[in-house]
């Protein structure tokens, strides 16, 4: 999130598209309708008509994974009613910035698609910008045929509403209203706000929708203002913590990119292609060297390159979790551990992924209960004496009975203490890999194969006198210290590349820090344990409220909220602003407020050119060339699609990650034999693969049951009555469940032809109280090309009596 | 002073936290439900499910409304109920709570008659249907919590502000005033003046009708009712035996000298003495 | 000399006793696991059949008793008296089953005694429990009468005879109020019960009703008696009485009517809804058909014809009855109610012991007075009831 779940109350215009707030952020819903009783105005974009569209004012329905064409359907409408944010958009994005001639875009493709190794990926020096010497080429009247600008303008024109529209489902007039309704927000000092979840992600070009979100936020100059902002709400609880901390392959903590052997083989190779020269990612040795510090102490040392050698590093090749499963079927992983994950249920295409674990020797399940994953050798259907798999189920404490912090969606790393104590022989997880850390070092003692990074790792967590280990010790490593005297860090601007300091997560720098100029007692506390309510801007900033990454910094790009010459563009929700002689910042400012050196505050029009600082262009891209399948989103049809791409004739995003074998069975595009465009959803009661949740029986008594939703025509149709068990398959699988017939889900009239929409929870299993079907025996195997997060919302199916 | 509850139907999202806080604070286990089309089980109230959120899918002129209406005990000013009970085991506190004495007080006089479900125009009052020895089960206005200055569970875990608090004056101002600001509200605070009023009040954006209310009910409270017929008795009990007596000796008389009177002038008489 | 008691046993009186075996069975049941249980009850319906027929058309089938006392003792229509302790008897009966019902009805059993000494005068259960409480005691003591006469004690006969007179007329108060407060119960059902029953005067019709419901039961009874003992229905007496009911029925619906008129719910009776249509067969069929038959001196001079009309009414204050318990309340309560066999069989089994009672009863206790003394015993004992005069035996 670019802003946070409380500045939703500043909010003028929602755009909440793909995200279910109602079920599955409930609390942002309490802003939400802070906001509302204020006079703001609510729009959902959702294939369902949903707890969340109930309190909207304008609910748009669309065809699961049209997002794309819905988004550039109000992008050409602000651009051809002039209602973007001039100004905002030529001083703070790119769209005076002039682009390759090379770029070129025709019938759904970019200029530079090349196949390589057999896959088709882009060359993505075609769409450079145009250079003069180190400078960019820019025409600020945004008229050059070659602008970013004019592209775009040229890009969008072919998503007019009637076009939109029949794409989309979504009925013109609905479509006309939302634009005219969102487009509001393109006046300085009005705040529209995009919400985003799953609807947006999960589809094999989710990382371009996510982008078309925020261009749209771009052109109505929606960033970095109180209000305003992309917000992804992301899983919960810690969901964005363990991105933080690198949950994902390709990174290493901070968002750094994981080092990938023949591309980075040494320090200096990979300080040299991934330092950028300008940005505040300039200072990434200063990252990454003392992450290096922070993980091998004493051993790293300026002369072995701070023992960048003992890094594990990528081959470049797909790690996510689909190509890790088809490594496991294939037989090419020996052991696995589950560690709070349950992919026999939650992963893509489960039924393949529960059989590929039989070819594992060993697995390791740490969780709360035995889930799915964890039971998997004795799932109903197979013989347990036929799976080889050795498989330990280790009791692991959960989040109330163990102490430690959470980070939400906006940013906040928030301390929890402990509850009551874990049940059994439970653990924490921190003391589990502790203990199982310990052990694999042991067994090095004798030797092995590359033994020093473990032997030599820096763990020195124990608490004497406790079983657990000292959480204070981690945090302490996780903030960041000086070398020399094992002193807190506060702000990452401290951070060194030279092996003074030490820092195991830099955006956390400061998070574990206790403010020194603090005089309530109550406050003189690491910055995650804070729970200050002081709240002078009354914006809801909070900023004695726990800690925000980075720098405690709630709102980030923050200098955009004032026009160019430091004049807030809503002066009543000021979160920056030029009083003639400094800086009055009500949040922490995203922008060399002050000089480093002389502490003199820096003028606004110093500031006014980098507003995003992480940028090596220091301004918003509405054009991003670093995506894989082009530097503007195009709408593509899921892989999966009931009807042919109406925009062009690219059917399919041609970067989608797909696999073979078992993991790639598809139904072609407008099949018969599965004529209902699927999506999957949440449901408030339930979590995720619904270990936690189907073993609580007040959850399970409010929703006992697996089922499907369709609309009443369909059901009519079908001659399906509400609660028929019915069987949902699709080219992989198929499923029993009970029927759901409601008027949440409405047939869409797309391109002349009517296509029903079957929606399904996905929080069932064979495990826990209550039991049912996986819905993910269903979905596809395919990845967006970014990411590789599975196409969970949007594929085909059919759907029967049972 | 009285304590009430604003629940703002406009504002609910159909979370259902209040539901969970409901059983979770006072101890109330799950019941087996089975799929609900609907989404809001367990299908209704019983002896083990105090509060329910009612999901009502309203579709008119192709536009759908989805409202979520928390129901429980409305703590009524003059509850039925108490008015009902011969063993006087509910009772209006003057807290806001009306409690169920046996479980609230541990004054067991209740004997399961079950007239105070007959009487209670919201059919709170649920029965312990398997137990041997049941007691009466309904919403208790989290009385335990009240007396600690506390809010209810429900409220205390109600994310979206559907559920406030107060005092019951100080509530039914406030309700007026988003009234008055707010012209998408149905013009009615339901529960002001229903049977007399109630400690839960209502607001809408949809009519009351169509999301389970019933409306156009009487606004004099139940138990005036019954005790309009029942101020009677007395005087029933002296005026009947009185003319019984009456009759008895006049008729004892005539009996002695007619034995066998036509049946006509009795049934004469009686009409008159009716009248 | 007192004659040995006697109970001759007949393949109907083993099904009886089978069926009241059985009840026991159920009760146990009941009693360890709850209501839950045996009985179909639920939320939605609180009472069912045990309150609803067991005890609301007990006490009202039971209410013979009281208008016959009424009419023999209080205006002393001796020439009644032949059917007075017979109706006496039904009565107490009724009202002991009544009582037994609610016993097995009530959830906290345990607890039946705390309305004694915890009083909840604002409700009108309170009224209807003291009243049926009362009244059962006044019954057995009025029966005490015939069975110390059984018994032959004279002294103790003569005591209760002193007391006869109070308990007469308290016997006779104590129904109205409890027969009308059955009805008010459902005066707190305001917005409830349907409009076509539901009224402010709602204990009137109960109370009314059962009034001219007891000819109609006696009538049915000594019928029914006449036979089983071989005897000649005393068709004069039955004859005489219907115009008690006839009078009062016309009243009843009179005052129905005007009550429905000044309600301005009359037009609901015709709307065709499942409510109206009930509410018309109860009134053409139960009130105005037998209106009609007793009316026409040529059906009612005849036994087939007084004994159906009689038929008619009584079916017809059952059919009211359930009319407000079932009919009335079920769009209010919702959900769904039918008797479960469990509930049946204690009902029949309880309807099973009233009938063994009363055969045993009437088998070995002066209640059906030989006709040849009728006559005399009318005159004597309208005579001389207040004095306690042993008669007829
Ligand atoms: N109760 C509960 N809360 C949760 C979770 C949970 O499992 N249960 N999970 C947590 C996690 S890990 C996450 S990631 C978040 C996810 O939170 P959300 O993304 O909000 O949840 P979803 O229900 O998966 O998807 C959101 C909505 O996308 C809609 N949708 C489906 N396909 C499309 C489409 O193509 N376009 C658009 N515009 N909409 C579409 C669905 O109908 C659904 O209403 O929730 C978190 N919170
Ligand atoms: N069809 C479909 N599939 C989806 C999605 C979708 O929208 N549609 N959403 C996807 C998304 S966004 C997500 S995030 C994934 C989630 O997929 P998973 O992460 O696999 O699902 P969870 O149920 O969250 O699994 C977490 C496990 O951790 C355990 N656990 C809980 N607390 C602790 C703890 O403190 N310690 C340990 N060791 N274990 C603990 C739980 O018991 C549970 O078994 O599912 C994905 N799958
Ligand atoms: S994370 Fe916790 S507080 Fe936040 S919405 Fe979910 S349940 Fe509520
Ligand atoms: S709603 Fe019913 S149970 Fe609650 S106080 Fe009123 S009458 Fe009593
Ligand atoms: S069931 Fe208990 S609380 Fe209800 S009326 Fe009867 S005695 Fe009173
Ligand atoms: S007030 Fe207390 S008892 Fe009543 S619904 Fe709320 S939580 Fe349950
Ligand atoms: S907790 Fe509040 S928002 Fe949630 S269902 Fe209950 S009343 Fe509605
Ligand atoms: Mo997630």
């Amino acid at each position: 999130m670019t802003n946070h779940f409380v500045d939703y109350r500043n909010t003028d215009v929602f755009l909440i598209i793909g995200a279910n707030p109602a079920e599955a952020h409930p609390m942002a819903m309490h802003s939400i309708g802070m906001a509302k009783g204020k006079g703001a105005k609510i729009i959902v974009v959702d294939s369902r008509f949903t707890k969340t569209a109930s309190k909207a004012d304008i609910y748009a329905p669309l065809r699961p994974g049209t997002d794309i064409a819905f988004l550039y359907g109000i992008m050409n409408y602000a651009i051809q009613n002039n209602l973007y944010h001039h100004e905002y958009v030529v001083n703070y994005t790119n769209a005076s910035y002039l682009v390759s001639p090379e770029y070129g875009f025709s019938d759904g493709l970019f200029s530079g698609l090349e196949e390589k190794d057999g896959k088709l990926t882009y060359d993505s020096k075609k769409w450079d910008y145009q250079k003069e010497g180190e400078n960019i080429k820019k025409d600020p009247t945004l008229q050059d045929p070659q602008c970013v600008f004019q592209i775009l303008k040229r890009h969008v024109s072919r998503y007019d509403l009637k076009t939109v529209s029949q794409v989309t489902g979504t009925p013109e007039d609905i479509l006309r209203e939302v634009c005219a309704t969102y487009c509001t927000t393109g006046k300085p000092g009005k705040a529209g706000n995009v919400i985003y979840a799953m609807g947006i992600t999960q589809h094999s070009y989710g990382s371009q929708n996510v982008r078309a979100t925020a261009m749209l936020q771009l052109l109505l100059g929606n960033i970095g203002i109180a209000g305003g902002g992309v917000n992804a709400q992301r899983g919960k609880s810690n969901v964005q913590g363990s991105s933080d901390l690198a949950m994902l392959y390709n990174y290493i903590p901070g968002y750094l990119n994981c080092p990938i052997a023949p591309k980075h083989p040494t320090l200096k190779d990979y300080l040299e292609v991934e330092t950028p020269k300008t940005s505040y990612w300039s200072n990434k040795p200063k990252f990454l060297i003392s992450m290096l510090k922070a993980w091998y102490g004493e051993s790293a040392t300026k002369e072995n390159d701070f023992c960048y050698d003992w890094l594990p590093k990528l081959d470049g090749k797909d790690h996510s979790h689909m190509a890790i499963f088809a490594d496991i079927a294939a037989g090419k992983v020996k052991g696995l551990f589950a560690w709070g994950q349950n992919p026999a249920v939650g992963g893509p295409l489960a039924s393949a992924e529960r059989m590929a674990l039989e070819k594992l020797d060993w697995m390791v399940s740490i969780d709360v209960f035995e889930n799915e994953t964890a039971a998997f050798w004795k799932r109903p259907g197979v013989n347990p004496a036929n799976i080889k798999t050795e498989v330990f189920l280790l009791p692991a404490a959960f989040s109330y009975e163990k102490e430690a912090t959470i980070t939400n969606s906006g940013r906040w790393v928030q301390f929890r203490w402990k509850a009551i104590d874990p049940p059994g022989k439970a653990k924490s997880d921190l003391w589990i890999a502790d203990r199982i850390f310990k052990a694999i070092r042991q067994e090095y003692q004798s030797g092995g194969k590359f033994p020093d990074p473990i032997l030599n790792m820096v763990w020195n967590y124990d608490l004497p006198g406790s079983e657990e280990p000292d959480l204070e010790k981690v945090a302490t490593e996780i903030n960041g210290y000086t070398v020399a005297d094992g002193k807190i860090l506060s702000t990452f601007a401290n951070l060194k590349d030279d092996g003074s300091t030490a820092c195991g997560l830099w955006i956390y720098c400061g998070y574990w820090a206790i403010d020194p100029k603090e005089e309530d007692p109550r406050l003189k506390v690491p910055a995650a344990k804070r729970r200050g309510r002081e709240d002078k801007s009354g914006l809801g900033l909070y900023p004695k409220w726990a800690f925000s990454w980075p720098l405690n910094r709630r709102i980030v790009y923050n200098r955009c909220s004032a026009d160019p010459a430091g004049r807030p563009w809503n002066p009543e929700k000021v979160l920056v602003a030029w009083d003639g002689v400094r800086w009055i910042t009500n949040d922490v400012p995203d922008f060399k407020a002050k000089d480093p050196e002389t502490k003199e505050p820096v003028p606004p029009e110093k500031t006014a050119n980098a507003p995003f600082i992480m940028l090596p262009e220091g301004q918003g891209r509405l054009f991003a060339s670093g995506m894989k399948e082009g530097p503007l989103p195009e709408h593509y049809e899921p892989v999966e699609s009931p009807v042919k791409n109406l925009i062009s004739k690219q059917q399919n995003n041609p970067l989608a990650k797909r696999w073979k074998g078992e993991f790639a069975k598809l139904a072609e595009t407008a099949s018969k034999e599965f004529p209902y465009a699927a999506t999957t959803h949440r449901l408030i009661e339930h979590y995720q693969t619904g270990t936690e949740t189907r073993n609580c029986p007040w959850l399970v008594e409010l929703m006992p049951e697996m089922f499907a939703t369709i609309s009443p025509t369909l059901a009519g149709k079908l001659g399906i009555k509400p609660g028929d068990e019915v069987i949902v398959s699709s080219a992989r699988g198929e499923i029993k469940c009970k029927a759901n017939v409601l008027p949440i889900v409405k047939p869409l009239s797309v391109n002349g032809r009517t296509i029903e929409i079957v929606a399904l929870p996905w929080h069932w299993g064979y495990q826990g109280l209550a039991q049912g079907s996986i819905a993910n025996d269903l979905t596809p195997y395919i990845g967006d090309a970014n990411t590789s997060i599975p196409e969970y919302k949007g594929f085909l199916c059919n759907i029967k009596k049972a | 002073m009285p304590k009430g509850v604003l629940v703002d139907v406009t504002r609910c999202f159909g979370c259902r936290s209040c539901q969970v806080a409901c059983k979770q604070w006072n101890d109330i286990p799950a019941t087996p439900t089975t799929f609900n089309n609907s989404w809001d089980n367990p299908p209704e109230l019983n002896a083990y499910n105090w509060t329910r959120v009612e999901y009502h899918l309203i579709e008119k002129d192709n536009q759908i409304k989805w409202r979520f209406v928390k129901r429980q005990c409305m703590h009524c000013e003059e509850p039925a109920c108490e008015s009902a009970c011969f063993t006087h085991s509910f009772v209006k506190t003057k807290e806001g709570p009306v409690i169920y004495k046996p479980t609230e007080l541990k004054q067991d006089f209740c004997v399961g008659c079950r007239y105070c479900m007959i009487a209670c125009p919201f059919n709170i009052p649920k029965f312990e249907w398997d137990k041997a020895l049941p007691f009466l089960r309904k919403c208790r206005f989290c009385n335990d919590r009240l007396h600690e200055g506390l809010e209810p569970a429900c409220v205390a875990a109600c994310p979206s502000g559907a559920l406030k608090f107060g005092e019951k004056e100080e509530l039914l101002a406030e309700a007026r005033q988003r009234i008055d600001a707010n012209p998408a509200y149905i013009k009615h605070i339901y529960g002001e003046k229903e049977y007399g009023g109630t400690s839960w009040l209502y607001l809408s954006d949809v009519p009351f009708e169509e999301i389970g209310f019933k409306t156009g009910v009487s606004e004099k409270p139940i138990p005036l009712y019954s005790w309009e017929v029942l101020r009677w008795t007395p005087y029933i009990f002296v005026g009947w035996g009185a003319i019984l007596t009456a009759l008895y000796f006049y008729t004892k008389r005539r009996a002695e000298v007619h034995a066998e009177e036509d049946m006509y002038t009795a049934v004469e008489t009686m009409e008159e003495e009716k009248k | 000399m007192q004659r040995a008691w006697s109970f001759k046993l007949t393949p109907t009186r083993y099904i009886l006793i089978a069926l009241v075996a059985l009840m026991i069975i159920v009760a146990i049941v009941r009693f360890i696991f709850g209501l839950g249980m045996v009985t179909n009850l639920n939320d939605h319906w609180p009472w069912g059949l045990w309150i609803g027929f067991d005890l609301l058309c007990g006490i009202a089938l039971a209410g013979g008793g009281f208008s016959t006392a009424l009419i023999v003792h209080v205006l002393h229509r001796g020439k009644y008296l032949p059917i007075a302790r017979a109706a006496l008897l039904t009565s107490m009966l009724g009202y002991v089953i009544a009582l037994v019902a609610l016993l097995f009805d009530i959830g906290r059993w345990i607890n039946f005694w705390r309305p004694f000494f915890y009083w909840g005068y604002h409700s009108v259960l309170f009224e209807v429990f003291w009243c049926i409480a009362l009244y059962t005691t006044v019954q057995i003591l009025e029966f005490g009468d015939i069975f110390l006469e059984r018994v032959k004690s004279f002294p103790l006969k003569k005591v209760l005879g002193y007391a006869m007179t109070p308990l007469l007329i308290v016997g006779i108060i104590l129904p109205t109020l409890h027969q009308s407060s059955l009805g008010q119960l459902y005066v707190v059902a305001v917005d409830k019960l349907h409009p076509l029953w539901w009224s402010m005067i709602i204990g009137f019709f109960f109370v009314w009703s059962a009034f001219f419901l007891g000819p109609a039961m006696v009538t049915l009874e000594g019928t029914l008696a006449a036979r089983a003992y071989k005897r000649t229905p005393e068709l004069p007496i039955f004859q005489s009485l219907t115009k008690v009911t006839l009078w009062m029925m016309i009243v009843y619906l009179i005052v129905k009517i005007i009550d429905l008129v000044y309600r301005g719910v009359f037009s609901l009776a015709f709307n065709g809804s499942f409510e109206s249509n009930m509410f018309l067969i109860e009134m053409i069929v139960f009130v105005i058909i037998p209106i009609i038959m007793y009316a026409i001196p040529a059906i009612r001079t005849k036994l087939w014809g007084v004994v159906t009309a009689s038929v008619l009414v009584i079916v017809g204050v059952i059919f009211n009855r359930m009319n407000v318990v079932f009919t009335g309340m079920a769009t209010q309560m919702g959900g769904h109610y039918f008797p479960s066999p469990w509930e049946w069989l204690v009902t029949l089994g309880m309807w099973s012991v009233l009938i063994l009672a009363y055969l045993f009863i009437v088998e070995n206790f002066p209640i059906l007075i030989k006709e040849e003394h009728a006559k005399e015993v009318a005159v004597t004992h309208g005579a001389s009831v207040g004095k306690s005069v042993p008669s007829g035996a």
